[in-house]
């Protein structure tokens, strides 16, 4: 045998040695690396997502993705138990205005980090102390606005010294990215803290610590023994977070048993499809997200800095639109009932939250009237066809927010009263635009900060909104300002309900969709609470 | 037909001049300081080309006086020509920045998925190596008939047909209807926790489940291997397919194999024992070309099945506008092909003196 036979055969061996050890072992795997599920008490379950994580220090990130983290592992002071939108004290005992400008918060006894290190009101302090020291633009420091300055007077009690007295949203503001409480010993007073120095340092209150963690790719939780807040123990033994970049890959995980749980965010007929399918269970909740056309007060049709201005005419336009959309089939037939028609500017499942679009528009029970909007428009002086020029983003809210135009579109046509005009801008673009007059009425969706009615009102109703579309009423503007610091539930209640009432006859903007919080979970999983606190919590699922 | 490389493969190499060898070595070596250059200032520039990259990243997500001020602390707003010098001088101190989306260092990007697209362009090689060489003897030794045809026929479909196309085809196939093969990852959640929780990964998943000793665990690597590694192996066996055809046929004309055939050597024995070493040769500069293609196919590749590589994070990089990020990435990917290129001159140089002049 020549020594070329020798090493041909040699590789010839290897070759199929290699190829024998892959088959031998892809089918000791069973078959496809399918998941084997451990058990323990409540099991270990593995979520899925598409969301991304930017940074999980607090003081760095503003987003879904990070907040999610947040929300497993980090303390707040206050928090929504299950079920609900409303917050009560998590690690604090208590906490209420004793005096207007002063928010004094009672600790828990014996709190700890999973480390072992106290945590007591000076970590309180340092958390938000550094939150407006590194006041990052990636992150939430813009919630504390209202925030003069934190004191620790002893190692139970904080006090918050509020610009504004009786700030309605604070213990909100508490539970929102801005809240999480750090362990001072191993954050940064002063500059963002890395990812791997916050794991490594098991700085985590909450309730889980983070066994193991490859950002945007995989986290493994743990329950974590040394919780002590309001939302319980976990009820499950592990979990494990895998992230996604393609939602339909998510998908065919979870129909496919790889994962127990997906949660954000699967497209609306992947959703309808998984609906049909009897491995797994759909499980929704109201959605904090809400879409809607902004007008501009000034250039929309008879706007006030048109050369045909004339603010009957103007509103006639709003409320002819208003009374011709069809926010059913667009939920149905554009997002297959992942969004829900919105009737209102505060969300269902919101305290406060009424539908006064409803009754004022359409039919009066919330289908499209094509009747009465032809009678606005008549009874205003509006030669018809209205010429409508209607901006939406294609980029920034999702695929569909074409069909949901092209929809909107067809629904305003309908019957011939208007002319839409329909043309999209890249986001980076539409950002700089639509604040500078350049749309007369465009497209926007709108994510809470927390989860209270205030959040959806005084961003966009007050006299300097950011929207900057131009709307200033003075009898909304004293309700919102009331609302803020009215310490009496049920007024604060009527308040929010009345702002609600005038805008809607007044139509700044047009609401048309609510998001739906939409989990998919095994057959064998069960505790997916989805509510009106926005915050999808590991800890009680369990199988 | 006899091409230019058929003929290079068959004819017999001359006697090699050490000086010459020494000679083109260096130049090829100097080369590769002006090319990487030019590539690295053409990739500076078209990042340019729509303004700064905080503004192609955080505009419209911040207010104009926070994003006025991130533009500042990073020094966009400076000459095109000051930046570009600090870019320079950071990149041959092996730093490429911080990205601007998650402020991680490039370097650290680079490094950790880089091991990732190794892993998936050795396993695309493979196959290339399994399918290409072995259906090319076949075809030279059925040329010109069905078999031929038939496997000309798959090979042009093969390097035809688009990577992304390829790769969804593949997905629709076998896990979204067969449902045998997974869609997306480089392992199952358990095999990647467990490949997380080993010391000195080298992030190469079939290294690190080897040395983690279990069984399961490198089958599922494999496993979940084998979709991506057909999507972005076929290509490159279709272009194998063709060259060993060719190259095989060119020789099987060759003097001595005609000597072979008159001592009564049977067609098989030829194609298998005589024609196909020589044939291999010019495969040597293909793998070079073929590097560039198998590290552009694996943006597509690695999206398609979530291969969480180089690839992956520059489409990542690329949908979130981080032009600091994908600069990077991409500067990486031009040096290591020019770098893979160098050593493939020097390897064809080795093989065949004649390509040093």
């Amino acid at each position: 045998m020549s020594l070329v036979h020798i090493r041909r055969g040699r590789v010839g061996l290897a070759v199929a040695a290699l190829a024998g050890t892959a088959v031998l072992l892809a089918a000791c795997s069973g078959g496809g690396g399918g998941e084997s599920t451990g058990s323990g008490a409540g099991g270990d379950l593995i979520v899925g997502t598409t969301d991304k994580i930017t940074f999980i220090d607090p003081a760095g990130s503003y987003d879904n993705g990070s907040f999610a983290v947040m929300n497993q592992v980090y303390p707040f002071l206050f928090n929504s138990q299950y079920g609900t939108a409303d917050v009560t004290p998590d690690i604090a005992e208590s906490g209420e205005f004793t005096s207007p400008t002063e928010f004094t918060v009672k600790l828990k006894d014996g709190l700890t980090f999973a480390n072992g290190h106290k945590l007591t009101s000076s970590d309180v302090k340092f958390s938000f102390d550094r939150q407006l020291k590194i006041a990052d633009p990636n992150g939430p420091s813009s919630l504390l606005g209202n925030l003069a300055s934190v004191e620790a007077p002893d190692d139970t009690t904080v006090v918050f010294t509020l610009k504004n007295g009786n700030d309605q949203t604070w213990e909100q503001i508490l539970s929102s990215p801005a809240g999480p409480i750090v362990d001072e010993e191993v954050f940064s007073p002063d500059a963002l803290t890395s990812d791997d120095d916050i794991v490594a340092g098991n700085a985590f209150g909450g309730q889980y610590v983070i066994d193991s963690y490859k950002i945007n790719e995989l986290i493994s939780y743990k329950p974590n023994p040394d919780y002590k807040g309001a939302l319980g123990a976990a009820e499950n033994s592990s979990v494990t977070v895998k992230y996604y970049a393609d939602s339909s890959n998510l998908k065919l995980d979870v129909a496919g048993g790889n994962i127990d749980v997906a949660f954000r965010s699967l497209s609306a007929t992947d959703v309808d499809d998984l609906s049909k399918n009897d491995a797994v269970k759909v499980v929704d909740g109201p959605g904090g997200e809400i879409r809607y056309i902004v007008f501009n007060f000034d250039t929309m049709p008879f706007g006030a800095a048109t050369s045909e201005a004339d603010p009957a005419k103007s509103l006639a336009v709003r409320q002819a639109m208003a009374d011709l959309v069809d926010r059913q089939a667009l939920s149905e037939d554009v997002y297959k009932g992942t969004y829900t028609p919105l009737y209102s500017y505060v969300p269902q499942g919101l305290t406060g939250a009424t539908e006064p679009l409803k009754e004022l528009y359409g039919d009066g029970a919330g289908a499209p009237d094509l009747d009465k909007a032809k009678a606005t428009l008549e009874a205003a002086g509006v030669s018809t066809p209205v010429t409508l020029n209607l901006q939406y983003n294609g980029d920034h809210y999702g695929p569909s927010s074409g069909d949901e135009y092209a929809a909107v579109k067809s629904q305003l046509e309908e019957g011939g009263l208007f002319t839409v005009n329909l043309a999209q801008t890249e986001w980076v673009q539409y950002s700089k635009d639509r604040t500078a007059d350049v749309y007369p009425m465009y497209q926007l969706g709108w994510f809470p900060d927390y989860s209270d009615a205030d959040n959806y009102l005084t961003p966009f109703f007050t006299a300097d909104n950011f929207l900057v579309n131009h709307y200033d009423n003075s009898a909304v503007q004293e309700l919102i300002t009331a609302q803020a610091s009215e310490t009496d539930a049920a007024a604060r209640q009527s308040d929010i309900e009345q702002i609600q009432e005038l805008v809607a006859k007044d139509l700044s903007t047009l609401p048309l969709l609510q998001g739906t919080q939409v989990a998919v979970v095994g057959k064998d999983v069960d505790g997916a609470v989805l509510d009106g606190s926005f915050k999808f919590r590991y800890a009680p699922l369990h199988k | 037909m006899v091409t230019a490389v058929d003929a290079a493969a068959v004819v017999k190499p001359v006697a090699p001049q050490r000086g010459g060898l020494w000679r083109y070595i260096l130049i090829r070596l100097v080369l590769i300081i002006p090319t990487v250059f030019i590539l690295v200032t053409v990739v500076f520039l078209l990042m340019r080309v729509t303004g700064d990259p905080i503004t192609a990243a955080l505009g419209g997500k911040l207010p104009t006086d926070q994003l006025a001020e991130r533009i500042h602390e990073a020094g966009y707003d400076r000459p095109l020509i000051v930046q570009y010098a600090e870019y320079i001088g950071g990149v041959f101190r092996g730093d490429f920045g911080n990205t601007i989306t998650d402020g991680r260092p490039v370097v650290t990007i680079l490094l950790q998925y880089g091991s990732a697209t190794l892993e998936l362009a050795l396993y695309a090689l493979i196959v290339a190596f399994v399918l290409g060489i072995p259906l090319g003897l076949l075809a030279a030794y059925r040329r010109d008939r069905w078999q031929d045809a038939a496997l000309r026929i798959a090979a042009i479909l093969g390097y035809a047909t688009p990577i992304f196309f390829l790769g969804m085809v593949l997905k629709l196939i076998f896990s979204v209807g067969l449902g045998v093969l997974p869609a997306s990852g480089r392992a199952g959640t358990r095999t990647e926790l467990a490949l997380q929780s080993l010391d000195g990964q080298t992030g190469i998943y079939l290294i690190d489940a080897i040395r983690l000793g279990r069984a399961d665990a490198v089958g599922d690597v494999l496993w979940h291997a084998v979709l991506p590694a057909l999507a972005l192996g076929i290509l490159t066996a279709g272009i194998f397919l063709r060259l060993v055809r060719t190259n095989v046929i060119g020789t099987l004309g060759s003097q001595y194999v005609t000597s072979a055939r008159a001592r009564g050597v049977g067609e098989y024995r030829l194609v298998t024992k005589h024609a196909y070493r020589p044939a291999l040769i010019p495969i040597v500069t293909v793998i070079g070309l073929q590097i560039a293609v198998l590290l552009s196919g694996a943006v597509l590749t690695e999206t398609t099945f979530e291969w969480k590589g180089i690839g992956f994070m520059l489409s990542e990089y690329l949908k979130a506008r981080d032009f600091v990020a994908v600069q990077g990435i991409v500067v990486m990917i031009a040096v290591v092909v020019a770098v893979t290129n160098f050593i493939v001159d020097v390897v064809a140089a080795l093989i065949d003196p004649r390509v040093r002049y």
